[in-house]
């Protein structure tokens, strides 16, 4: 008989992440949405609590969890603030995969050290000329000796300003396409490596995001992950793993969303009575719940499925995919229901709709997700 | 030193209570019961203890019915005691805190105890009942009502600080004896993640209880009622300060009637 109900252990894994975005999170959200600051106390206290390296394992000094007990945490940190989730959770994209390629020697010597301090990591694979398309990669990896000089840029990258560790995707050849991309792990300390300044974001403001560029930066072969040309698959592999949260992330944004605006709706009065009382509000009110409610579950069965050892390609696009559009669409309809309130900074829900944007571009657009579920429907017809 | 803290599982604030069907007590069902307030800051006090003081030990000690007191002691050992015991009663038994205390009382005696810490009342009846009762029990002194627990091992004395009428007064005390906490004068600490996964693969003792007394107790409840739902808030809207000024003042003499 499946079962919804969580484990005592998952309980006090979400209450452990409750508390702390709630109490620790949750206050500083509003200020560093406005001000566009990286508030790096809290990414401190968060590596303190066990809540930043989720997915490495114990042995090399992460949490070792599985996908679904990061999923109670991600959705419960991203009920506070998408931003800030978003940078606590960015080694976990980064460290993928060292996780999933790396040698025992490499997870050993890349991971250990990294995990034992407060550190910041960047998954580095999207450059300026187009992120869905990582066959038409143009950094550069040339091989010198035992060595690799890459060249080339990353942008977009997620905690690249404040990153001590890259994980970088280049190609040995373009004219490879797809079976030229290699993936490096690469210091920031690393000559020829510099970093562009902040962006400013519509929305994820207390995360940083930059480009990363790299003039002939020398790569020793030993910080390669896996074969050469096995950058792409590994990549994919890597977003397979790492898309999940990602709808657990937008489910908490989601919920968020919901919860302001049904308390809203019980406290306005319009034409003499709450605006709860409403039928044109209940139905936003239900219509919202359902897809909230669905979110979570299209989540919960892909990191299930996952954590089985199924690879969850479908189940994990559709997760991401479901979960993001409903983020975007329940933040919107929240809006709505706050009305003019909804549209003043000084009310939380209009943030949440510049949160829940993200999350239908970052780790693979929605339109790709869509075209990952069709490629694996189909497969089943074909 | 042998620190034993006594910590109590207590409805979660956040929680929505029911009174249960006959009317007597909280309903239980589908309440989350957690550490709170006063135990919070006694299981504290219990870890800077053993971390000022090299060789010591903590056991956290419960007497409640399943899961509830369960969990209370795994969130105390995620928070870095070192034993746990646990005393099952059947739920409904223990509402008497004398029969509380005497359970407590009962597994404390049978581990080594140089200092028994509680909170100076339970998060959720407030009796308070509970220390005193432990003291008279294991028949040494308690205090109540106690911040800022040091000890001094040149002296071997217990020194504390109570807040009394206009004051604080300072206190030194021997070992063993019963010290009930203020509330939140520390700053308790949160469990990590590591330790909390940990926490749920540790041994908990278990002890019998006595079999509870045939009337419940020296005490017995006969009703549990929720307060009344609160009525009568007004939102004054306004445009400047004065307006606002006005407009509260005129409702509190003319609708309140606080003032003629």
């Amino acid at each position: 008989m499946p079962d919804f109900s969580l484990t005592p252990e998952q309980e006090n894994l979400r209450d452990l992440a409750r508390k702390f975005a709630r109490t620790e999170m949750a206050p500083h959200a509003a200020e560093c949405d406005r001000t566009s600051r990286f508030p790096e106390e809290i990414y401190r206290r968060a590596y303190e609590l066990g809540l930043m390296n989720l997915n490495v394992p114990t042995e090399y000094g992460g949490s070792g969890l599985g996908l679904f007990d990061q999923s109670l945490i991600v959705e419960e940190l991203a009920y506070a603030c998408g931003g800030m989730t978003t940078s606590t959770i960015a080694n976990c994209l980064a460290l993928e995969p060292i996780l999933l390629d790396g040698t025992p020697e490499q997870k050993e010597r890349l991971l250990t050290p990294f995990c034992a301090e407060y550190h910041l990591a960047s998954f580095a694979l999207t450059e300026p000329s187009g992120g869905s398309d990582p066959g038409a990669m143009r950094t550069l990896a040339q091989k010198d000796g035992d060595d690799y000089l890459v060249t080339g840029e990353k942008c977009f990258i997620s905690n690249a300003p404040n990153a001590s560790l890259y994980t970088v995707f280049a190609t040995i050849d373009p004219k490879l396409r797809h079976k030229g991309v290699t993936a490096f792990a690469v210091p920031r300390t690393a000559e020829g490596l510099s970093v562009g300044p902040d962006e400013e974001k519509m929305g994820h403001r207390a995360s940083s995001t930059a480009t990363v560029r790299f003039d002939r930066v020398r790569v020793p072969a030993a910080d390669r992950l896996g074969p050469e040309g096995n950058g792409f698959s590994l990549a994919m592999r890597t977003l397979d793993q790492t898309r999940t949260p990602i709808g657990a992330l937008a489910t908490g944004i989601a919920q968020a969303a919901l919860d302001h605006a049904a308390r809203y709706s019980l406290k306005r009065e319009t034409f003499g009575k709450p605006i709860a009382e409403h039928q044109a509000i209940q139905i936003k009110l239900a219509t919202m719940a359902q897809a909230v409610q669905a979110s979570r579950l299209l989540t919960w069965h892909s990191a299930w499925t996952i954590d089985r050892g199924q690879r969850g390609t479908f189940e994990s696009s559709m997760a991401k995919c479901f979960a993001s559009d409903t983020a975007f669409a329940v933040a919107d309809q929240a809006i709505q229901i706050f009305g003019g309130y909804g549209y003043m900074r000084e009310y939380p829900v209009e943030k949440l709709l510049r949160d829940a944007k993200l999350t239908q571009i970052y780790e693979g657009a929605n339109e790709i997700q869509r075209t990952v579920i069709a490629r694996e429907l189909l497969r089943k017809y074909a | 030193m042998e620190i034993v803290v006594c910590v109590k599982p207590i409805p979660d604030p956040e929680t929505r209570l029911r009174a249960s069907p006959d009317g007597t007590t909280l309903d239980a069902e589908g309440v989350k019961f957690v550490l709170t307030g006063y135990d919070e800051s006694a299981v504290e006090q219990a870890l800077l203890l053993k971390e000022a003081t090299p060789g010591s030990k903590v056991h956290v000690v419960s007497a409640g019915p399943a899961p509830r007191t369960e969990e209370v002691l795994r969130a105390s050992l995620a928070l870095g005691c070192d034993a746990a015991t646990w005393v099952e009663l059947p739920p409904g038994v223990g509402l008497d805190p004398v029969v509380a205390a005497r359970a407590l009382g009962k597994a404390v005696s049978a581990l080594p105890h140089d200092l028994v810490l509680c909170g100076k009342q339970a998060g959720d009846d407030e009796a308070g009942v509970v220390p005193g009762a432990l003291g008279e029990i294991l028949g040494v002194p308690d205090f109540g009502a106690v911040v800022d627990l040091r000890w001094d091992p040149g002296a071997a004395r217990l020194r504390f600080q109570r807040s009394a009428e206009a004051g604080s007064e300072t206190w030194e005390a021997p070992l063993p004896c019963v010290v009930a906490l203020q509330q939140a004068w520390n700053d308790p600490r949160t469990a990590k993640l590591p330790a909390i996964l940990k926490s749920r693969k540790l041994p908990i003792a278990k002890v019998a209880s006595e079999p509870p007394p045939p009337d419940g107790g020296t005490s017995r409840a006969v009703k549990f009622e929720l307060p009344p739902p609160r009525t009568g808030a007004k939102l004054i809207e306004y445009k400047t300060p004065e307006e606002a000024a006005q407009k509260l003042v005129k409702a509190l003499r003319e609708e309140a009637k606080v003032f003629p």
